[in-house]
């Protein structure tokens, strides 16, 4: 339909100031909400993380287009069914203790959420207790993901992953971990489920995880 | 034997180094007096306000300080108001702080190393540290007018600041921080950083080369491939913190002769827990055998000489110095550059 189609539009080129009432004329032309949410917003954030991996866009068009649709479903929101927008299920995310950088975790969090994921964002130098924590206080979570930028906490990536794999809940989650000196192989050594290099890869993996 | 410095040029222009340059052998970094007035942070301080109201914090065991963005903590509440909250300070100094700098200007030795002004953060990251990353990157697309604006007066700052490193302290190189990119990419377009970023950048770098300084020497430890051809429009002469991701060795072969590039050691694969002087050399060896030493430094990633974890900076030199023995049979080369300088 060509409401969500426009809505599609807007996301990709991160016109946040325009979705809004993009949104709304679809909803009033008798748009399904849920298609809205799924074929105009987390259609075109697929895309801007695609052509974010491919190079194509940046960190500026991602975080915009992020915004764009961020704007939209506040608009669409009271029209979902309830859990709708999160519905891809709850993950966990935070960058591990002594580790202030936030910029790849920010991105993974928004790519996250704008693939349908309701994301808890524990924010940065998170004690691995904390991981825990969000965990037992939100015990229907998918995904737990974790990230270290530095040589220097990637000690504190693995003793947070090890604090995961011996909790009780290990079975009912799936961890990921990510960041510039971690790799596929660090990651397998730490025990964790998965690792990517990117925030659109990162949302990606979350799908099939979470599936 | 060259000097370490003659050595540098002779890498840089491409003519007859004698050996590889090692690290940041030739390079005497050295402050200015704007830097005792908003110092650097030292590792373990927290929640300390710089000169431009931003609010830092180095945690002990990471390579350098951390702006700190809580919302309380943003120094530009309002984009559309930045004039409101940006507030350069001065850089009126006493003849007296020129001249305890000067006298570290003429302490170094300046047939071994470059005289180097330490200048940091640059224009880009000055934008993130005063409005937040998220924040920042977002403004360079919504708010464009204003960003040009904030980057214009910073800029003015930064020339104002040249103008007296220049006259007081007549450095031969200057050496500036702006990281443009995490480790596999640049934080924008090429597009993007040029219409903000690059003609700012030559009215700096052509200021310090039309008062006295020979070479630029740009830090940014990221992938920064794509940005080259800017660099070198730029005037930048030595592009150092070039990850490997940047594929070296290419970027030797295209743009060498017009841009040297000083890196290719990341602290990911060397300066760790359990680094060794063995996971050193053979990283040093790898990137020596792959690149040369023309156009080519071999080089910690890092904005200035010093590792995380004590011990490796220096681990790496020897292994340099051990090649360099090896193959060009340089064998005392303390006797050509001045003590190592271990800044971090």
């Amino acid at each position: 339909m060509a409401g969500i189609q426009e809505v599609y539009e807007l996301v990709e080129k991160g016109k946040a100031k325009k979705v809004a009432a993009a949104v709304q004329e679809a909803l009033d032309a008798g748009c399904d909400p849920t298609s809205i949410l799924n074929e105009g917003m987390i259609s075109a954030m697929d895309s801007v993380g695609t052509k974010f991996k491919n190079g194509e866009l940046f960190v500026p068009e991602m975080l915009v287009a992020a915004k764009t649709m961020k704007n939209g479903v506040a608009v669409l929101k009271p029209y979902l069914a309830a859990g709708a927008a999160g519905a891809a299920g709850k993950v966990i995310i935070g960058t591990v203790a002594g580790d202030l950088h936030d910029i790849g975790k920010n991105l993974v969090a928004m790519m996250l959420e704008s693939s349908g994921f309701e994301v808890i964002d524990l924010g940065v130098d998170v004690s691995k207790e904390k991981f825990v924590e969000a965990f037992e206080a939100n015990p229907d979570t998918k995904l737990i993901c974790c990230s270290a930028l530095l040589t220097t906490t990637m000690p504190a990536l693995k003793q947070t992953v090890e604090l995961l794999n011996s909790s009780p809940f290990r079975s009912k989650i799936k961890v990921m971990v990510g960041g510039a000196p971690i790799s596929a192989a660090f990651a397998e050594e730490i025990g964790a489920d998965a690792y990517t290099a990117d925030a659109a890869s990162c949302a990606q993996k979350a799908k099939e995880l979470a599936a | 034997m060259l000097t370490a410095k003659q050595n540098m040029i002779e890498c840089m222009k491409g003519g007859h180094p004698d050996r590889f340059v090692n690290q940041y052998e030739a390079i005497q970094l050295l402050f200015h007096p704007f830097m005792f007035v908003s110092p650097l942070l030292q590792p373990g301080m927290e929640n300390v306000k710089n000169a431009w109201g931003v609010t830092s914090t180095f945690p002990k065991g990471v390579p350098g300080a951390f702006p700190v963005h809580t919302p309380d903590k943003i120094v530009v509440q309002d984009i559309e108001k930045w004039r409101d909250y940006v507030h350069a300070p001065s850089l009126d100094f006493s003849q007296e702080m020129w001249d305890q700098c000067k006298a570290m200007y003429d302490a170094a030795d300046g047939e071994k190393a470059f005289k180097a002004a330490f200048v940091a953060p640059g224009l880009f990251e000055q934008t993130h540290h005063l409005c937040e990353m998220v924040n920042a990157l977002t403004y360079y697309i919504e708010y464009e007018d204003e960003m040009h604006d904030l980057i214009k007066y910073l800029t003015e700052w930064e020339l104002k600041l040249a103008e007296g490193i220049c006259s007081h302290l007549h450095p031969d190189m200057l050496f500036h921080h702006d990281d443009w990119g995490g480790h596999d990419s640049t934080f924008m377009s090429v597009n993007m950083f040029n219409e903000f970023l690059l003609e700012p950048y030559k009215e700096i770098y052509g200021y310090y080369k039309s008062h006295g300084v020979d070479y630029v020497v740009h830090h940014s430890d990221s992938y920064a491939a794509t940005l080259v051809p800017s660099m070198i429009e730029m005037g930048i002469d030595v592009y150092q913190g070039c990850m490997e991701t940047n594929r070296v060795p290419e970027l030797i072969k295209k743009y060498g002769g017009q841009i040297s590039f000083m890196g290719s050691i990341e602290n990911a694969e060397v300066d760790f827990e359990d680094w060794n002087d063995e996971k050193c050399e053979a990283v040093v060896r790898r990137v020596c055998e792959e690149s040369g030493n023309k156009y080519f430094i071999p080089c910690i990633a890092q904005g200035g000489p010093g590792s995380v974890y004590p011990g490796v900076y220096m681990s790496l030199t020897k292994a340099i110095d051990k090649l360099n023995k090896e193959k060009f049979g340089i064998e005392d080369p303390d006797s050509a550059r001045m003590p190592i300088q271990i800044m971090f």
